[in-house]
């Protein structure tokens, strides 16, 4: 494999669009992430795009909106980890050295209004099984019981993540809330209340990726140490569906870990080494989990470390520093690309008031619906 | 004259029978003969998913099991496909077969509790375009709690 590096990256602001399609403004992160690349559009070579709910052939439709150079565009759909599936096609197209230059883009414009859902099957939508919150707080509650972590402890990261996002102007949210506010949300699903959950919102990334001798400035560019992409181990618990756990044979590696260790493996760094990461907040809890089973601490250890700001911006392991999915909003397919994002702006030391000092390595993880589990590690 | 006679049914096919006159209400299952992995719903693909073993038996489940975890929801979800009642419970039961099944889960939802033991009961989930009741599963949460020994 060659190195591949990130020598372009953008976001929109993460947003309710509701004059724009999601092509037009899908368009907008791709010529942004261009000029920062300090590319021609002619010199990318292919195209690897991800989204949800934007139906046949989007990618295609958002490029038609740059130029049309007869270059090959891929649409993925992988639930909420379809900008973090694009973009490791994209990666490994130029770390195999099939293409010098590749733009991974994710994009989306959330459906208004009810969301007709192909994720569950028809008995569970009838059952009212298709609530995610719900599903996650079915999680909340084993991790409690299994840990002692508090509806207290998730208010705090509803907390630091909302105050993270008051620093990141593209969020969708930037106003703090404080632990009584979070409390005294409504209840969306025991244990979850409302400001445990992330907001959607609309909005693309959009990444050039290349190899070292398409970099045009190497002091910006971020080097993709891995990207790997995993789904259900037998037994996985991951509601609803066949996907609650298996009595006789539970996994003993969920398809997290197993996401984290490939991730690892490749990249031939440790979590030790890493200096900030993005985890999935879809719901407050999920990001203590997620910290655990992405072998940052022992199981039952991350709601403590939270408690004593290990992560906070200034804490040992800034954790979310964009504001997360709470702050910025879930866009589903263009997400993980809002994570990666923020690492990309991390690592340059451009991040401004929510920088992280010295940050050289760090790891973005998403997963969604199917369920699938994507880990990128970027270093510096 | 034709009046249409409304009738009680599952809100399902393949996941319930629902017994009769002297028969109790069962869940449908089945379990592989390799493994013995045991799955509810049924698997129709004629493979198990956990030893891709091609043999699987059509088994009845208990009614009656361990509450692995619960929630109860009062924001329904979107998309209008459930139209049963506003706070609602479910989660997961694990039955003696060695079986995890998810479920909705009956009333008092106060005695919900991890480790509780939980039975079988049919009750109206809802009532379908032409009045018909439609009638599901769910495991009602016991007094006492087993992890309370």
């Amino acid at each position: 494999m060659r190195e591949a590096f990130i020598s372009g990256a953008a976001v929109t602001r993460w947003d309710y669009y509701e004059n724009a399609s999601c092509h037009q403004f899908g368009s907008q992160a791709v010529l942004q992430a261009l000029r920062d690349a300090e590319l021609r559009w002619q010199d990318v070579q292919a195209v690897f795009c991800g989204s949800v709910y934007q139906g046949t052939g989007s990618g295609h439709q958002a490029i038609r909106e740059v130029g049309l150079t007869g270059i090959p565009i891929v649409n993925v759909e992988n639930a909420c980890s379809s900008a973090a599936s694009a973009f490791m096609l994209a990666y490994q197209m130029v770390a195999a050295g099939v293409y010098d230059v590749a733009l991974a883009l994710g994009m989306e414009k959330m459906p208004r209004g009810p969301i007709p859902s192909t994720a569950f099957r028809d008995w569970e939508l009838s059952l009212g099984f298709n609530l995610q919150p719900g599903n996650y707080a079915l999680l909340t509650r084993k991790y409690m019981e299994k840990t002692g972590a508090t509806e207290r402890d998730f208010a705090l990261v509803s907390v630091k993540n909302r105050a993270n996002g008051v620093l990141n102007p593209n969020a969708r949210f930037r106003k703090p809330v404080n632990v009584e506010e979070v409390m005294n949300s409504r209840i969306i699903a025991e244990p979850l209340r409302l400001l445990h959950c992330c907001p959607l919102a609309d909005g693309a990334a959009a990444f050039i990726i290349c190899n070292r001798e398409k970099v045009k400035n190497a002091s910006r560019a971020v080097r993709i140490a891995s990207a790997v992409l995993t789904s259900a181990c037998y037994g996985d618990e991951y509601p609803p569906g066949d996907l609650i756990g298996s009595v006789r044979f539970p996994s003993t590696e969920n398809l997290v870990q197993l996401s984290a260790r490939k991730a690892y493996e490749a990249a031939g760094v440790g979590p030790g080494e890493i200096d900030t990461i993005q985890v999935y907040d879809t719901v407050s809890p999920g990001e203590l989990w997620d910290i655990e089973e992405l072998g940052f601490c022992r199981e039952g250890e991350a709601p403590g470390l939270l408690r004593d700001g290990a992560f906070n911006l200034s804490g040992k392991l800034p954790v979310n520093t964009d504001g997360g999915l709470l702050s910025r909003g879930h866009p589903l397919g263009a997400s993980a690309g809002g994570q990666i994002f923020e690492l990309a702006v991390q690592l340059r030391g451009e991040a401004g008031p929510r920088q992280v000092p010295n940050a050289r390595v760090g790891l973005a993880h998403s997963m969604g619906a199917g369920p699938n589990s994507a880990v990128t590690i970027l270093v510096k | 004259m034709s009046t249409t006679q409304k009738t009680a049914k599952p809100f399902a096919h393949g996941l319930l029978d629902m017994g009769g006159p002297g028969a109790e209400p069962r869940l449908l299952g089945n379990r592989c003969r390799g493994c013995g992995e045991v799955f509810f719903p049924r698997k129709t693909g004629g493979v198990c998913t956990h030893c891709q073993s091609e043999i699987l038996e059509d088994i009845e489940l208990s009614g009656h099991g361990t509450i692995s975890t619960f929630t109860i929801v009062y924001q329904p979800p979107a998309g209008g496909f459930y139209k049963g009642a506003v706070p609602y419970a479910y989660g997961t039961v694990d039955l003696p077969e060695g079986v995890r099944v998810l479920t909705q889960f009956a009333e008092p939802f106060d005695r919900l509790a991890l480790g509780g033991m939980a039975e079988m009961v049919i009750e109206k989930l809802s009532v379908d375009s032409e009045g018909n009741d439609l009638l599901t599963y769910r495991f009602r949460p016991a007094e006492e709690r087993e992890g309370a020994r």
